[in-house]
């Protein structure tokens, strides 16, 4: 939705009486920020509440009906109801948020004014005077005293904050919130963030921000990290025809190694629900700047510099609702050492909805070059990497492509692919917490978790690290609504509509298969040349069918390329 | 390796026979979705041919919205507000091949009803656009609501064209409400940039799936505009 939808302006023809009839969409109209509140102009608000309130004036409210033959002399006027007219009027009229019917013989002599409602006329409605209508609800209110009173306006519904307090201090505006870190795991358990947020805006086009935040750990204390963390982070962003800005943070946090097989949010749920993480942590704490150019909307180039130290983190034993004396999975342990990070990404969206697209490319490329003078690396087996330096000069690069593309064959049917690779290019071998897996219920869920890991033969390790040097994975899938009507209508008492339905009504069918490959560089036994990629027919394989209800989604996947069982997957989102 | 080709084969034939299946499914789509509408209807039609090349805009309205025994407006009354998204597509026809998205459009408009003033607020959000209107009585909310939206996109390039409209219609609790607005006034990049609340991300999901299974009125309108001719 974000992208066209930011061009779109929305143009108002008033041709009758300052009513709109039809509404012009201009999409490639310059985006706006504004905000129209329509209604009445304050004069004729103004006007009828003189008239109203005149000591002259014949005031009613509710549903009055002057029937056909009756004559009525003097100013009328209408609180709230509708005022059916099938008489002789002599004087004029008005209506504050209400209706006014002219039946077939009524006769109005005066002016006629009706602001928060409709004038239906018939035909054969003899009418001298000036006819004036707004549909737009009147800002007023009916005192005790009879009266009518301007009502001063409610706060617009875009100003009720909820979940956090806004205050303006000259210029700077400043947000304090409470929320969540965005998910629930084994080493922090519900990390909540809370601080100050402050934006100023020097000038039009230019944004600047400074966001502080702590961070609160509530699964307990471990040796090996602190119950406390912080992110500090400054941005200044000019926008005009080229976007572009620049940043820096400061940040103590933990950080997932690998953003697969589920995301954060429903990787939280897994742990809350269920004791089980789907992802490894490890704690960093340093500093990072960025800067990045915004071209078109659609693209966005960024540089990014960060120093920090790196190490590994232990699970503690947070409380999960099933499963609560089980153990959770151990945390692996990771390369420590302070690490200098240099890295380019670019990012091409031109996705029509950021949550469910239907059409449009996702293009996501990223490379690093990671350097550490005093990386104190894990003992691995040395088939999967040989000893990184340890006395200074660690040098590696590391490339990451995810490509994606929607598209409708036609209204109903939508067919979209994903291309994701990840992996080391060259200098010294990926420290672990870079390191790759395959299998589980995003990118191959045909496949058990981390079926894919590159351990040799003989390597146990309980908390199952990800120790592969590269990854690719395709995805495609083929959408089209249906109507499932998956419940029960109640009965309707009142025979011509339709009961409620508990239940879901439409889903989309999903039908998908899956292939990848995750695979250590080398030339030993069972690896890949460093200089190419897997041959196809190397490559695991799944296909499966589900249902997407949007909000919830499950899924049956089946691996083609090896024996194990029909899985079934649910997802709280969509699969790419 | 013989078993990969056995595999690779079996992926092919299930594949095709899934393609079969959901092309089947797709094409008696419309008709069900059309039928599911009860009482309110979404047309799509086309502007007057005004342009030399014969390319026309397509005119969006939805009626009967409002209708003395809508289940909307028992949700307007019942306190909850209603969102309908609107989307315009472009589609080019090719004949006997699959048709071609060319473009979109979409808007949004939310309906509440305040209680105390017993008023009802029309929010349309268009990009970072917005209005806000508010109408005292059913009966202009519902002239309101049966406005057309006449979208800018008519195609240029020579060829074969028609409109494809869908209006979805949903109940919103507050928050939902508060997130949209929050979302279409452009906040978005940030809540991105600062990564996704769990609680208010997967409560709100959890929210919208209860909802649903409460039996909360939603639906889902299609619609397709006659085909014209780009010279």
């Amino acid at each position: 939705m974000r992208l066209l939808a930011v061009g779109l302006m929305l143009i108002l023809v008033r041709p009758l009486w300052g009513q709109d009839s039809v509404i012009v969409i201009d999409p490639d109209a310059r985006p706006s920020d504004s905000f129209v509140r329509g209604g009445p102009p304050p004069e004729v608000v103004a006007e009828l509440i003189s008239f109203y309130n005149d000591s002259s004036t014949t005031r009613m409210q509710g549903d009055v009906t002057l029937p056909a033959g009756t004559r009525f002399e003097g100013k009328l006027a209408l609180y709230r109801g509708s005022l059916r007219v099938a008489g002789r009027v002599a004087g004029s009229i008005a209506v504050a948020n209400g209706t006014l019917y002219l039946h077939p013989g009524a006769a109005v002599d005066g002016d006629i004014l009706v602001v928060g409602g409709r004038l239906l006329r018939s035909e054969q409605v003899e009418h001298r005077g000036t006819e004036r209508v707004y549909w737009d609800a009147a800002p007023v209110l009916r005192g005790s005293d009879g009266l009518l009173a301007l009502r001063e306006r409610r706060r617009p519904l875009g100003e009720i904050a909820t979940a956090r307090t806004t205050f303006q201090a000259g210029r700077v505006r400043t947000t304090l919130s409470l929320a969540t870190g965005g998910t629930y795991n084994r080493i922090e358990g519900l990390p909540i963030l809370f601080g100050p947020l402050f934006e100023f805006r020097p000038m039009a086009g230019t944004y600047a921000r400074i966001d502080l935040r702590g961070i609160v750990r509530t699964a307990g204390e471990s040796d090996l990290r602190s119950d406390f963390g912080y992110v500090a982070r400054a941005d200044l962003r000019f926008a005009g025809r080229t976007e572009f800005g620049i940043g820096g943070r400061l940040y103590s946090e933990v950080e997932p190694i690998e953003d697969q097989p589920l995301t954060a949010g429903e990787s939280g749920w897994s742990a809350f629900l269920l004791q089980r993480d789907y992802r490894d942590y490890y704690e960093r704490e340093g500093v990072s700047g960025l800067a990045y150019v915004r071209p078109t909307s659609a693209l966005r180039v960024e540089l990014s510099l960060s120093r920090d130290a790196e190490r590994s983190v232990r699970a503690t034993d947070p409380w999960s609702l099933l499963r609560n004396s089980d153990r959770w999975r151990r945390n692996p342990l990771i390369d420590d050492g302070h690490f200098f990070v240099t890295g380019l990404q670019a990012e091409f969206d031109t996705r029509n909805d950021t949550e469910r697209p239907t059409t449009g490319w996702l293009i996501r490329s990223r490379f690093e070059h990671i350097t550490s003078d005093d990386i104190a690396p894990v003992a691995l087996p040395l088939v999967v990497r040989p000893t990184p330096p340890t006395g200074g000069g660690y040098a590696t690069d590391r490339i990451s492509l995810d490509v994606r593309r929607y598209s409708r064959l036609t209204p109903a049917l939508r067919v979209n692919g994903r291309l994701r690779a990840d992996g080391w290019i060259a200098g010294d071998r990926l420290p672990i917490q870079r390191r790759l897996s395959l299998g589980g219920p995003d990118l191959m869920p045909g496949f058990d978790f981390r079926a894919f890991t590159c351990a040799p033969r003989g390597f146990t390790d309980p908390s199952n690290p990800a120790l592969c040097d590269r990854m690719i994975a395709t995805q495609l899938e083929v959408r089209t609504r249906l109507s499932l009507n998956l419940g029960y209508r109640w009965p309707n008492r009142d025979a011509n509509r339709p009961g409620r339905f508990i239940g879901i009504e439409e889903a989309d069918l999903v039908f998908f298969s899956d292939a990848g490959k995750a695979w250590l560089a080398g030339s030993g036994a069972g690896q890949v040349p460093v200089n190419r990629l897997p041959v196809l027919r190397e490559w695991s394989l799944d296909m499966g069918v589900g249902l997407d209800a949007g909000e919830i989604a499950a899924y049956l996947a089946k691996s083609v390329s090896s024996g194990e069982p029909v899985k079934l997957i649910v997802r709280l989102q969509r699969r790419f | 390796m013989a078993l990969q080709q056995a595999g690779l084969l079996r992926i092919l034939w299930w594949a095709g026979r899934a393609l079969v299946l959901t092309s089947a499914l797709a094409v008696t789509r419309v008709d069900r979705v059309a039928a599911q509408g009860g009482d309110v209807r979404l047309l799509v039609r086309l502007t007057t041919d005004s342009t030399p090349n014969g390319s026309r805009a397509p005119l969006v309205r939805s009626e009967n919205m409002l209708a003395s025994n809508s289940r909307w407006l028992d949700a307007l009354r019942s306190g909850l507000p209603v969102r309908l998204h609107y989307r315009v597509e472009v589609w080019r026809s090719r004949g006997a091949w699959f048709d071609t998205f060319e473009r979109q459009a979409e808007w949004d408009v939310v309906v509440r009803h305040e209680p105390l003033l017993d008023q009802y607020t029309l929010l349309t959000f268009v990009g970072a656009a917005r209005q806000e209107r508010r109408y005292a009585t059913l009966d202009a909310l519902g002239a309101a609501l049966a406005f057309g939206y006449q979208v800018n996109v008519r195609p240029v390039e020579s060829g074969r064209y028609y409109y494809a409209g869908s209006l979805q219609v949903t109940t919103l609790s507050d928050s939902d409400l508060d997130e949209l607005e929050r979302f279409l006034a452009g906040d978005l990049s940030e809540a991105e940039e600062q990564g996704e609340n769990f609680g208010d991300a997967l409560g709100r999901g959890a929210t919208r799936f209860l909802l649903r299974l409460a039996g909360l009125p939603s639906l889902r309108l299609e619609a397709r505009s006659p085909h014209f001719t780009v010279r």
